[in-house]
């Protein structure tokens, strides 16, 4: 035979060699370490369960120090450290904290998205909801005098630039477009400041932080942190629904969603102070009273809300504004106010412009029959077609 | 007689060109003025060798394309090719930067701002009855008086009013307290003097913009890799996100006529870019002035920027450096208007082989929420790479004030020491609109 095939035979058997060597057992790595071959470390094994026999003091292996079997394992008191360091701070169980109350409270904040929606957010703000916006904010929209010059060709400007001319990019994150989108229209609206003063009596708030707590049925709930943008004004919201409308509400049946649970997805917390109730604003703010709410979508990529939980996330921080200031005006006292408080609000997405308008009419919100709350929602359609873009 | 004459004349203009110059004389005053179509096609370089001729042939036709291109198409092909180039940083911390950055721009510096009294606004503070005629000196205090109040409140709400938040984040500082302060103060600026200013109402509004610019001065020879030993130009680019910014569709008038700029002096610094220090990457090059073409608002009227958090007055106060501080603002100040005019005019064709026939124009104001400082630009020139022509006398201006102490402190509800020069002079920068021709 030719030297060489022989020498590529005896090399060929060799590895055949190997190979029965590496297939004689799944677990084996003969003399290979195991990072090199690509394999994952083996579980642990669990530790043994540890048995306590009142009255009976097991014998350790401490004394030893050294495992000895058939011996139990000692037990050492957590080594502490002899001065505070906050590197390594531990909490204290919850139930030793100073604000630890018995009770649950649910917790609603921006990120919550709750399973049933609209029909949830008004069951837990004891509110009526009308489809449709009122025909006073209508016609306020289509009154040649709340008009801008020009105001199709800006608005559509307004979106492209939002959408398509804003960045280098082909197509802009959607965090910058929706904020981008808001942020325009707001100041293509703030030009109406010559024919309407009251416009410049009005201050947005990006960061600001809110809490509101209230007792329905048998259960704590609060809102709290932050949610949007706020435009304050020096002037309160005058409500939209007579007082005929209001108690006519008293009639209404809030709809429950049985067998689900009007508290799903809020967060259970035993950490809280109950009665506690911020505007996010303190002292003597010189725009005292919320006017509008904006919520850009999609600014926290991890958490982005589907429309129906969007439009309940309006209605419980409208709520809240309004129930605090309610709070802030009327005291603690649960009752029905002869001057509902009013708040709007806007949330964007980007595609789809949802609308609403809040009338807090009661802060007797324990019981379920009495005076409710009305919210109105309103949509408005899609700004962009993408099937039509370029 | 004058037609046989002129053909028998014309026959021997072309058989007898060696003549005398008598004869060329008579001839020249009878030919005319056309002359005849050349008998063979123009002698010009060879397209694909490799000489020095073809290659310049060559990239003089490249810059012929780019002429007869539309705007988009130029800034396409004059941002094609990727290369390595400078980072220039608008915010930077280098000693001297201003220098650097006015040399890197072809700038000028004068103290102070250009004098606008022909544009309607309010007049600075020694100025007030000079003030244009359709002014009133009451009209003039209300304004003032509501352009007080509405600062105040900005400031307050994010000082005082707001819940008592957890404090902020290392170098977080400007991000959560002076840029919402300074966009309520923006905003209600432009809204309150949208009455006396029409074209803000037509403006458009930026928030945290990008502004990019792309240039390129001066040659060096690359040092290693497949082109060593070729002539490169020196290349840089601008990346800038200033706070917000004003963009308005007419553009604004200028500020001093061009030929001003002629006897001005622009620092000249013979050392490399790297000792500033300034860094080289390559990536896109981008042009772009926070909207892209088909936006109308094509013009830019002024920017908003806050200065980073690392810098610190006090600090270089205390190395002894206190006025570095003007100039690292003054830096910063050249490079981001040089950008956003750079780019502005780029967006209408300009370039540095087809240079500016009009001057461009923008302002800027640099803040940390209590110091102001305002800048003005007037961009005279493109021409700055070596192939431009070498004896181009325009430089760029820039205009530019000191810090100015907006308040002194916050405390108990109110704003302390509260100037209202600082606030007149924001006040005239937002009415600056273009005259009337």
């Amino acid at each position: 035979m030719i030297p060489e095939a022989r020498q590529r035979l005896r090399s060929g058997a060799t590895l055949l060699n190997d190979l029965r060597l590496f297939s004689v057992h799944p677990r084996r790595q003969l003399n290979v370490s195991r990072p090199l071959l690509g394999r994952a470390a083996a579980p642990r094994p669990r530790p043994r369960e540890r048995v306590e026999i009142p009255g009976l003091e097991p014998i350790t292996y401490g004394a030893r120090s050294h495992y000895v079997p058939g011996l139990a394992k000692p037990v050492y008191p957590r080594w502490e450290m002899g001065h505070k360091d906050p590197r390594f701070y531990r909490s204290p169980p919850h139930q030793q904290m100073a604000l630890y109350k018995e009770k649950a409270c649910y917790l609603f904040n921006q990120r919550t998205s709750i399973l049933e929606g609209v029909r949830q957010a008004l069951w837990l703000t004891k509110t009526k909801q009308t489809t449709g916006l009122p025909s006073q904010l209508l016609s306020l929209a289509e009154s040649s005098a709340n008009q801008i010059a020009d105001q199709d060709e800006r608005v559509m400007n307004v979106i492209k630039h939002a959408r398509f001319w804003e960045m280098t990019e082909m197509e802009p994150p959607q965090e910058n477009y929706c904020s981008t989108l808001l942020h325009s229209l707001l100041q293509l609206c703030s030009s109406l400041q010559a024919s309407h003063p009251v416009l410049g009596k009005r201050m947005l708030a990006e960061k600001y932080s809110l809490t509101a707590s209230w007792n329905r049925g048998e259960d704590l709930f609060q809102v709290r942190g932050q949610n949007g943008l706020l435009l304050s004004s020096t002037t309160p919201l005058p409500p939209l629904a007579d007082r005929q409308e209001v108690e006519e509400t008293e009639n209404h049946v809030l709809e429950t969603f049985y067998p689900v649970s009007p508290t799903i997805d809020l967060q259970t917390t035993h950490l809280y102070s109950p009665d506690r109730m911020t505007t996010g604003f303190c002292g003597d703010y010189p725009y005292p009273h919320a006017h509008t709410l904006y919520f850009p979508e999609g600014v926290d990529r991890r958490n982005r809300l589907r429309p129906p939980q969007l439009r309940a996330k309006m209605i419980m921080f409208c709520f809240a504004n309004a129930l605090a200031r309610a709070h802030t005006l009327y005291g603690a006292a649960p009752q029905t106010l002869d001057q509902p408080v009013c708040v709007q609000a806007v949330a964007t997405d980007g595609q789809n412009l949802q609308l609403a308008f809040f009338q807090l009419n009661t802060t007797d919100l324990q019981h379920h029959h009495g005076v409710k709350n009305q919210v109105s929602t309103g949509r408005a359609g899609r700004l962009i077609d993408r099937r039509h873009v370029l | 007689m004058a037609a046989p004459t002129r053909s028998s004349l014309h026959s021997l203009l072309h058989r007898n060109v060696r003549f005398s110059g008598g004869i060329r004389r008579i001839l020249h005053t009878e030919a005319a003025a056309v002359p005849p179509p050349p008998a063979y096609p123009p002698m010009v370089p060879s397209l694909t060798a490799n000489s020095k001729s073809s290659k310049r042939y060559r990239y003089e036709l490249r810059v012929e394309n780019v002429r007869a291109a539309a705007v988009e198409e130029k800034l396409r092909l004059l941002t094609r090719v990727q290369r390595k180039k400078y980072m220039v940083l608008p915010q930077t911390l280098a000693r001297n930067a201003d220098q650097w950055y006015q040399c890197f721009t072809k700038t000028a510096y004068i103290p102070g701002l250009p004098d606008t009294s022909s544009s309607s606004g309010v007049g600075r503070t020694e100025e007030v009855e000079g003030s244009t005629p359709d002014q009133l000196p009451q009209d003039d205090e209300d304004l003032l008086g509501e352009v007080r109040s509405l600062v105040s409140h900005a400031l307050l709400q994010e000082h005082w009013y707001l819940e008592q938040r957890k404090r902020p984040a290392l170098y977080k500082y400007q991000e959560h307290v002076v840029e919402p302060y300074v966009r309520n103060l923006v905003t209600g600026l432009t809204s309150c003097l949208a009455t006396r200013n029409p074209l803000l109402l037509l403006a458009s509004r930026d928030l945290k913009p990008e502004v990019n610019f792309y240039w390129t001065k001066g040659e060096t020879i690359v040092p290693r890799g497949h082109r060593r030993g070729r002539v490169d130009p020196i290349r840089f680019q601008i990346d800038d996100k200033p706070h917000s910014q004003i963009r308005i569709p007419k553009q604004l008038s200028q500020f001093v006529p061009m030929e001003s700029s002629y006897g001005l002096e622009v620092p000249e610094i013979k050392i490399s870019p790297d000792m500033m220090p300034l860094f080289k990457r390559q990536y896109d090059n981008h042009i772009f002035t926070g909207a892209k073409l088909p936006d109308p608002a094509r013009y830019g009227h002024t920017q908003f920027h806050v200065v980073q958090d690392r810098f610190h007055r006090n600090r270089l106060t205390k190395l002894n450096q206190a006025d570095q501080v003007e100039v690292l603002l003054r830096a910063h100040g050249c490079s981001s208007l040089f950008c956003w005019t750079g780019a502005q005019a780029m967006y209408q064709g300009f370039w540095s082989r087809e240079d500016l026939t009009r001057p461009f124009v923008s302002q800027a104001v640099i803040t940390d929420g209590q110091f102001f400082s305002f800048f003005c630009y007037q961009l005279n020139t493109l021409a700055l790479s070596t192939d431009a022509p070498a004896d181009n006398p325009r430089k760029n201006i820039l205009w530019g004030t000191e810090s100015l102490r907006l308040y002194e402190r916050v405390e108990e509800g109110r704003v302390v020491g509260l100037d209202d020069g600082v606030l007149r002079l924001l006040v005239q920068f937002l009415m600056n609109k273009p005259r009337e021709a």
